[in-house]
Formats: structure tokens, sequence, C-alpha cells
């Protein structure tokens, strides 16, 4: 097993490579000179020289080939792209261009808050779409069922961010229950400990702040888990359909066993392996859906950091953000490979 | 006892079941379901109606602007205050919301054409071309084709790096040699040492340029020449789509295409690239694995038997196969492309206003969503939630009506 965990992540270096190489490649996508697409049309020639060092622009892209025609063999790597590398290693994403702060630092600082909502939102998406897709399958062609098949075709066709807007709309403006924005009132204080409010305001028994973070939180969840809670539904009941034709299940139904345990002792047990890896990449999928939830609702992680960077055309932070997310989406993927491990003992690791 | 008698017994009527196509079948079960139906209906409104409106309804978003009219309530009848009718109300510069949003779906179905069609002919011939060169024995033309494009693309590193391009033809010949004589030395250590001499030989070619230069390229060189005269099969090439297959799908594909289309500004056009690029991956897996799953079948294995060429097999024989799946996922991707567009419009970073375009209506009047502006927020989003519903009711009735386990 450990072997099988190690070759796993070794399988997976490769993959995070090529990872990095197509964030590095994203910087030759700026049109023109991404020193002056930095600094802007003005900047002096010499601003734009500094920069260029700064950066290592001044230097080849993977390899300096004439350096080695001048016999200086470490020169031939020192490029733009190994530099790239060896910073990443350090957990050096470079600054920000407009305020100067390391990327990484304000990363870490914003990060809790997307965990936050992703991870409550994928609780939601669970602890609701399982149970539906469970429902549905055992009553295949049911008003509930039918009902929960186009429910969770709509929930994929909506636009998160329009779903958002909505509620913004329905509970913010219009019955004024909710905040449209922000993760905290101001003027509420919470000790930070684990950096997840609605944890921290437990843990110090904060309870008003609780029930601040909690309104502040709910909109968003609601938007970010509408979409793996259709798709869990919907995994949900396709495998459980599947499990359900067994012939081991018409045994358990012959030997009288009551509706509840075939249910659920017998086919829930096999049929949650592919529900498993819906899991697990939506898991890291709504990272990325945080973009736009994150935009909406004005929350302070790292989407709307992303989507302000854009904005602002500052590269190393939209650099360092994808990465960070996609390493995550990364990680979730290997989770769900290991874990198969755990769940199915058919499958066998040589 | 009761007296049977033979007429009492009911006789099974059986009649020879007609011939039919598996998509005129298809096409039956489709109009027989009710949820493809109200899909197909969503998808042919919103086709005719963004087609009409293009080519018959003029529209000139720059000229489009009435302060007067700005940010009015939707109205059925003329009133004092509004003189037109605007059944979706008026935008922040008073443009009418109904026509903006039967005009932005163009862009829309603009859109998610372009960005099909790019995943869908890349993602699909490279998955075909994996599966198919995966499963099957390469022809001795294809090996000696294979060899020599293995050898010109490993040995182009160190032909860049030395500045003498001919190394690369000179690696090319040293894989096709490896193909033309595969029993040469068959086996033994011997014919590795000697590739990879001949390789060395070829990478010092650098010794001209520089001493180091010699020594790198011959260290590579040596690597090289071990290589090409290793065996290598349809399996490498399959291989290395996959990986690079797996690269772009380990990107949540919604945040690569806006993070692509940050780094080279916003355009609808950029957006149709991105969101076609982000997808390749899911078309080429798809196509790959149903071609394993087809080149097992008896009809490939007679096709090959009777002699038929790889290029006359993979399209005669398994891209029929495998369109329904495509197909099904195509339909899919439209839905996909459709919202993924309007999530970069409504980032700022797909039409460029004053184009029309649902998600770039959206990111304009949501923050006047305070002030009670309801329905230009409501319509567009509606009308993007529709059009992607339609075409996933559709995807959906396709993969049910499609799938051949279903035929009776």
């Amino acid at each position: 097993m450990t072997r099988y965990i190690l070759r796993r992540l070794i399988s997976v270096l490769p993959t995070l490579i090529g990872v990095t190489f197509v964030i590095f490649m994203f910087q030759r996508l700026i049109p023109g000179d991404p020193a002056v697409a930095m600094l802007g049309e003005h900047a002096s020639e010499e601003n734009v020289a500094r920069i260029r060092e700064q950066l290592g622009l001044n230097r080849p892209m993977f390899l300096d080939r004439d350096a080695l025609k001048a016999g200086n063999l470490p020169a031939f790597f020192d490029t733009q792209y190994i530099r790239y590398l060896s910073r990443l290693i350090r957990l050096d994403l470079g600054d920000s261009i407009h305020r100067r702060i390391p990327v990484a630092e304000t990363l870490a600082i914003r990060f809790p808050a997307t965990v936050e909502l992703a991870l409550l939102s994928m609780l939601i998406a669970i602890i609701i779409g399982v149970p539906v897709g469970i429902l549905s399958a055992s009553r295949r062609g049911s008003v509930l069922d039918s009902t929960t098949m186009i429910g969770s075709l709509v929930g994929v066709s909506m636009p998160i961010f329009w779903l958002g807007l909505m509620e913004i709309m329905l509970f913010g403006v219009f019955l004024n229950w909710l905040p449209t924005g922000g993760r905290l009132s101001t003027g509420i204080e919470i000790k930070s400990i684990t950096h997840l409010v609605l944890v921290d305001s437990l843990i110090t028994g904060n309870f008003a702040a609780f029930w601040d973070a909690f309104k502040h939180i709910l909109m968003p969840t609601i938007a970010l888990s509408t979409i793996p809670m259709a798709i869990l539904a919907r995994m949900t009941r396709s495998s459980m359909l599947d499990v359900l034709q067994e012939d081991y299940i018409r045994t358990a139904h012959a030997k009288g066993l009551s509706e509840q345990v075939v249910l659920y002792r017998h086919a829930l047990k096999n049929a949650f392996l592919p529900v498993i890896t819906i899991i697990g990449l939506q898991t890291g999928a709504l990272m990325a859906g945080a973009v736009l939830t994150e935009t909406i609702f004005s929350w302070p992680g790292i989407g709307k950091w992303i989507y302000d960077s854009i904005l602002g055309r500052d590269y190393p932070i939209v650099q360092g953000g994808t990465l960070l997310i996609a390493v995550i989406f990364v990680f979730f993927n290997l989770l769900v490979d290991i874990s198969y491990g755990y769940l199915d003992p058919r499958i066998k690791y040589d | 006892m009761a007296d049977v008698t033979p007429k009492d017994v009911p006789v099974p009527v059986i009649t020879m079941r007609e011939h039919r196509s598996l998509w005129y079948d298809g096409w039956r079960r489709l109009i027989s379901s009710n949820t493809a139906r109200i899909g197909m209906l969503i998808v042919a409104v919103f086709i005719l109606s963004t087609t009409y409106a293009h080519f018959f309804w003029d529209y000139n978003p720059k000229s489009d602007l009435d302060y007067s009219l700005k940010l009015k309530a939707p109205n059925l009848t003329p009133n004092e205050d509004v003189k037109s009718v605007h059944i979706f109300g008026t935008d922040k510069l008073g443009r009418d919301i109904f026509r903006r949003v039967v005009h932005g779906g163009w862009n829309s179905l603009r859109v998610g054409l372009v960005a099909v069609g790019i995943s869908l002919s890349i993602g699909g011939t490279l998955g075909v071309v994996a599966g198919f060169f995966e499963s099957t024995a390469l022809l001795s033309v294809e090996t000696i084709l294979f060899r020599g494009l293995v050898g010109l693309a490993v040995g182009a590193l160190p032909a860049w790096i030395a500045g003498q391009y001919f190394q690369a033809v000179l690696f090319a010949i040293l894989g096709i040699i490896a193909a033309v004589f595969p029993r040469f030395l068959a086996g033994k250590p011997a014919r590795t040492i000697l590739f990879a001499v001949a390789g060395l030989l070829i990478g010092g070619c650098g010794l001209l340029v520089a001493p180091l230069v010699g020594l790198v390229c011959g260290v590579l060189g040596l690597v090289i020449g071990a290589v090409v005269v290793r065996p290598l099969g349809g399996g490498l090439f399959s291989t290395i789509i996959m990986r690079a297959m797996d690269i772009i799908l380990s990107f949540p594909s919604y945040l690569l295409a806006i993070a692509i289309v940050a780094f080279l500004g916003p355009g609808l056009e950029k957006g149709m690239i991105a969101i076609g690029v982000v997808s390749i991956p899911v078309y080429a897996r798809l196509a790959r694995s149903s071609v394993l799953s087809v080149t097992q079948k008896e009809y490939i294995l007679a096709a090959r038997s009777i002699g038929e060429g790889h290029g006359r097999i993979i399209l005669r024989h398994i891209v029929p196969n495998i369109l329904s799946p495509i197909i099904v996922q195509t339909t899919m991707g439209l839905a996909n492309a459709i919202l993924s567009a309007a999530a970069l419009g409504f980032l700022g970073l797909g039409a460029i206003p004053p184009e029309p375009e649902w998600g770039a209506m959206l990111g304009d009047s949501y923050r006047y969503l305070a002030s009670g502006a309801w329905w230009a927020v409501v319509f567009p989003g509606v009308a993007i939630m529709l059009s992607v519903l339609g075409f996933n009711l559709l995807g959906d009735g396709l993969r049910d009506a499609l799938d051949p386990k279903l035929r009776l």
C-alpha cells in the first residue's frame, strides 16, 4: 500500500511539471512585451529594462545555447523556466506588480476563505445530493425520480453567477434578510485560530459572530453547491440503478431482507465508488467555480483576488492563484485514486 | 380435469421486425421522449430566433443608446413615461433588453459552435488516432515513418542547441535505419550499443561549434540513439498524446479558460479559442476509449483480414461506430461552451462592449440590482439557462436514444 501511494505520488510529478509549464507559458500569451504590459505604455525605458532584468525576461526561455558556445555550462541552464521552477520550489510565486508584496503571502491569507466556502458547499451538496440520488434510484420512474432528474439538469444548466445574482436580488434586496457580500459585518472581531471564521467563532464561543458569519456564507454556499449537488444526485442515482440490477441484490430481496437493509447495507456500499470519484473531482472544481461566486459576493478568497488581478493586469497573482488551484485539483485526483484502494478490495496494487 | 382444446390457446403473432438503421431507431426513440422533445423545441427556438435576428433584423450596438430610457421596467403597452414597448425593460444605457437578448444569442451560438468545432476536430482526431494505433500493430511503412518522426522530434533538441539542423535529419535517418533492419543483431546488446554510438557521433558534430556544445549534444545523441533503436510502437504515440491531455485536464476547465483569456486580453474570438482548447481532452479521451472498445470487434478483424488499409478501416468502420457517444458529448459540449462563454463575458473577458452578449449583459447590469433593476439581470440569465438547458436535455435524450443496448 505504501509503495503504491509512493508510486502514485511520483507519477504525479510529470503532471505537476506540465502544469507549471502551462502556467509559465501564460506570460507568452500577453500581446507585446510582458514588461511593458506590466508597467503600462508610458513606462520609461530604464524601468522596462529593470523589470525585464528583475523578472529574468532578458534570459532565454528554456536553454541558453549561446552560453554553451561560450563554454559556460551553468549559464546554459540559467533560464526563465528553470529560474521559475527553482523559485516555485522555494514557494516563491513572485511579487504583486501593483502592491509589491509577495503573492504567496497573500495567497496564504486568502486561501482559508476559499477553503471554508468550498468545503461547506461540498458538504451541503453531499448531504442533499446523495440521499436524493438514492431515493430516486429506489423509486425509479416515480414523481420524485423525474423531479430529481429534471431538477438536476436545470441545476447543471444554471450559470452559477446568475444564480448568485438571483439570490442577492431575492434575499438581499427585496426581502433584505441576508447580507449581500463580505465574510463578516464590520465591527465584528473573531480571534483567528484556524482562519475559518465559522470554526473560529464556534471554538471561542462567540455565537453572535457565528450567526453573522453564517448569514454571510449562506448565499455563496447555495450558489456554489448547486452544480456539485446536481451532478452528485445524477451520479448516485445511475450508480445505484446499476448495482440494484445485480444478482446479489435479488438474492438479498429473496432472503426477505427489508428494503432499507438491501438499499443501504448491500447496494450503497458498492454504488459509492463512482460517487467518491465525483466528490473528489468536484471539490477541486469548486475552487475554480469560486472565481465567479466570490466575485459576486465580494468573498475575500482567492477567486475574488484572481478576478481583481485580471482587471488590474497583475499577472503574477493570476499565475500564482491558478497554479495553487491547479495543484489542489491534481491533489484531489490523487486522493481519489488512493482512496479507491481502501474502498474497493478488488483493486490490487501492483 | 378441464378440457383444453387447441383453439383456446392464444397463438402469439410472430412477425419479422422490419430492418431499421440505428439512426432511424434513435430518431424514433428521441421523438418519443418528452424531455428530448422539450430540448429540441428549446434548441430550435434558440437557433431559429438568433439566426433570424442576426440576418434579418438590423441592430447596431454602437448607436443603440438612449439615456432618456435608462433602466425602465418592462412594459407591455406604451405609457406616458415610456413611449415605446420594452417587454424585457431597458438597461443602463436605455437599450431594449429583449432586442439585445435575441441578438446576443448569435454570439453564444457562435462561441458554442466554434469552440466545440475546435475541441471536436483536434480532440476527436487525436483520440481516434491514439486509440487505433494503441490497439493495432503498425505496418512496416508506418513503423518507418513513425521512427523517422521520433528521430526528427527528439533530434531537434541537440540540433537546436548546436544550431546545426542537419543533425535532426541524421537522427531521423538513424530512426529509419532502426525500423528498416529490425532483425539486424536483434535482441543483442550490440545493437543498442551500435546505435548509441552512432547517435553519439551525430551529436558530436556539435564539436564544430564549441567543445562544450559537442559534449552536451554528444550525450544527448547517445541517449537518442539508444531510444530510437528500441521497438517503439503506437503505444508510445498514444501515451504521449494522453499525457499531454492529462496535463490540460489537471486544470479546472473554467479556470484555465479564464486564465488564458486573462493573458490574451478580452475578446469573443479569444474566448472561443480558449474554451475550445480547454475541452480538447474531453473529446480525445472519449474518442480513444470508444475506439479501443470498437477495435476488439470481429468486423474490424474481418476488415483487417481482407487487407483493408488502416486509413480505410478508421474512416469506414471505426468512425461511424463511435459516432453516438461523440454526438452526445458534442451536444452537451455546446451547452458547456455557452455557459463558459457567459462566464467569461460576465467577468468582462468575453465580448467587448457594446456588443450584445448574455454574460456581458449580466456583468454590465448587476450593479444596478440594489436599485431594484431586476429585469436587466433576470432576462439575460434566463436566456443563458434556457439555451444551456435545451442542449443538455437534447444531449440527455440522445444518450438514451442512441444507446444500442436499448435497441428493440
